[in-house]
C-alpha cells in the first residue's frame, strides 16, 4: 500500500516543487494539497494521510497551530513542519506543537525525503541544529528536554490563538465572525480576553506580539541591493 | 527549435517546481538552475540561453543587479522575473534593469509558460496579481 501524503503550503509553485520531489520516490503518493492550515486541518480528517508536511508560514492559520491542533485532533498524525527559519524559539515551538520532523525549505530537495523515510520507520527527523538544542536541554536539565519547554502562550486556547493570527494579519472581527463560523459578538468577546491575557492595549500591539511569537511572519521589504537573506517564494 | 531556459531562485525546491510547470511544454528546454545571481553570469556566458527566469531576492547578487549585467553583455537574450514582490514599483524597477517580463510567484500556475513563450518572441509579459497583460 502507498505512504499517502498531504501538503501545505500557501505557495503553489513550492507544492509543485515538493510534490515532483516526492512522486519520484517508489511507493509514495501526495494524496492532497492545501493552502492553508485550516484546509490542512479539514483534508487531514478527510484523507487520513500516513504523514503531513505544513510549512509554517501560513496565512489564516500559520504551520505550528496546524500541527498543534492536528495532534490533538489524533496523536497518530504525523507532521513534518518545513520552516524558513531554525531559531532556536521556531524549534521548541516546533516540538511543542507535536511535529515529529522538522526540515528547512531550503534543504528541503535535500532533506524532505530523508525526513519523509524517517517518519515511515517511526522514527523522527530533525535538522542538526535541532539536535544539537534538544541534546543541549537535555543536558542542562538532567532528564528533561526541550520538548518539556512550557509553551511560548500558554495561557491562550487554541481558538484564541487561532484569533490572535487573524486579527494580526489585519482582519476585522466581523471578518474573523464570518472564516470562523462565529458571531462577531464571540470573536469580540475572544479579543477582549486575549488582549487582557497578553497585557496588550492596541493592535499594534497584538501585530508586535504575532511577529516575534512567529503567529505570523512578515515579508521583508525588497532588498534590492542586498544579500540579505529571502524568504520563501 | 525549443527555448533554451536558465532557471535561477536560491531554493532548490522552487526551482523544481518552475521546472515541473515548463516540463508540460515541448517547445520549452530548461538547459540548467543556477542558485544566484553570479552563479546565473557564469550560467549565462557558457550556455547561452534564449531566456533566462530569475527570482529578485537571492544572495551574493541579486536578480535585479544581474539582470542588468546580463543585459549589458547580452541584450539580445530576454529575462523574465518570478518574484514574491507583487509590486508596481519592483516590476517597474525590473523592466528599467532590462527585464521582459514579471511574473508573481502566486501567479505562476496560470502565468509561467505564456510568460516564458512571450518574452521568449520578445514580447513583454507583465502579471501582478489580477492584471496578466502582453504587449508587442
Amino acid at each position: 500500500m502507498k505512504l499517502r501524503i498531504l501538503l501545505a503550503d500557501d505557495h503553489e509553485i513550492v507544492r509543485r516543487g515538493l510534490c515532483s520531489l516526492l512522486q519520484k520516490h517508489e511507493g509514495w503518493e501526495v494524496c492532497g494539497e492545501a493552502s492553508d492550515g485550516r484546509e490542512a486541518i479539514a483534508m487531514a480528517q478527510q484523507l487520513k494521510p500516513d504523514v503531513v508536511i505544513v510549512d509554517i508560514g501560513m496565512p489564516h492559520l500559520n504551520g505550528l497551530e496546524t500541527t498543534r491542533q492536528l495532534v490533538q485532533l489524533d496523536p497518530n498524525f504525523k507532521v513534518i513542519v518545513l520552516t524558513i527559519t531554525d531559531s532556536d524559539q521556531v524549534i521548541r515551538e516546533a516540538l511543542n506543537a507535536g511535529a515529529r520532523g522538522f526540515v528547512l525549505k531550503s534543504d528541503a530537495a535535500r532533506d524532505l525525503v530523508s525526513a519523509v523515510e524517517a517518519l515511515q520507520s517511526k522514527r523522527m527527523f530533525f535538522t542538526p541544529r535541532v539536535n544539537d538544542l534538544v541534546l543541549a536541554g537535555f543536558l542542562e536539565k538532567g532528564h528533561s528536554s526541550a520538548r518539556n519547554e512550557p509553551p511560548n502562550f500558554p495561557i491562550l486556547t487554541a481558538r484564541e490563538r487561532e484569533i490572535t493570527q487573524l486579527l494580526a494579519e489585519g482582519k476585522s472581527s466581523k471578518e474573523v465572525a464570518v472564516l470562523l463560523n462565529l458571531s462577531t459578538k464571540t470573536v469580540e468577546t475572544h479579543r477582549s480576553n486575549i488582549m487582557r491575557k497578553l497585557s496588550l492595549h492596541s493592535i499594534r500591539d497584538l501585530v508586535v506580539y504575532a511577529i516575534k511569537n512567529n503567529i505570523i511572519q512578515i515579508q521583508m521589504p525588497d532588498l534590492v541591493g542586498s544579500a540579505g537573506e529571502s524568504t520563501m517564494a | 527549435m525549443a527555448v533554451r531556459i536558465l532557471l535561477v531562485d536560491d531554493h532548490p525546491v522552487v526551482r523544481q517546481g518552475l521546472r515541473t510547470l515548463l516540463q508540460g511544454c515541448a517547445e520549452l528546454e530548461v538547459v540548467d538552475e543556477a542558485s544566484d545571481g553570479l552563479e546565473a553570469l557564469e550560467k549565462v556566458e557558457s550556455l547561452r540561453p534564449d531566456v533566462v527566469v530569475l527570482d529578485v531576492t537571492m544572495p551574493k547578487m541579486n536578480g535585479i543587479e544581474a539582470c542588468r549585467v546580463i543585459k549589458q553583455k547580452s541584450p539580445e537574450l530576454e529575462v523574465l522575473f518570478v518574484t514574491q514582490h507583487d509590486s508596481p514599483q519592483m516590476m517597474r524597477e525590473a523592466l528599467a534593469a532590462g527585464a521582459r517580463g514579471y511574473v508573481v510567484k502566486s501567479n505562476l500556475a496560470r502565468d509561467l509558460v505564456e510568460a516564458v513563450e512571450a518574452v521568449s518572441q520578445h514580447r513583454e509579459f507583465t502579471a501582478l496579481t489580477r492584471n496578466p497583460r502582453t504587449a508587442n
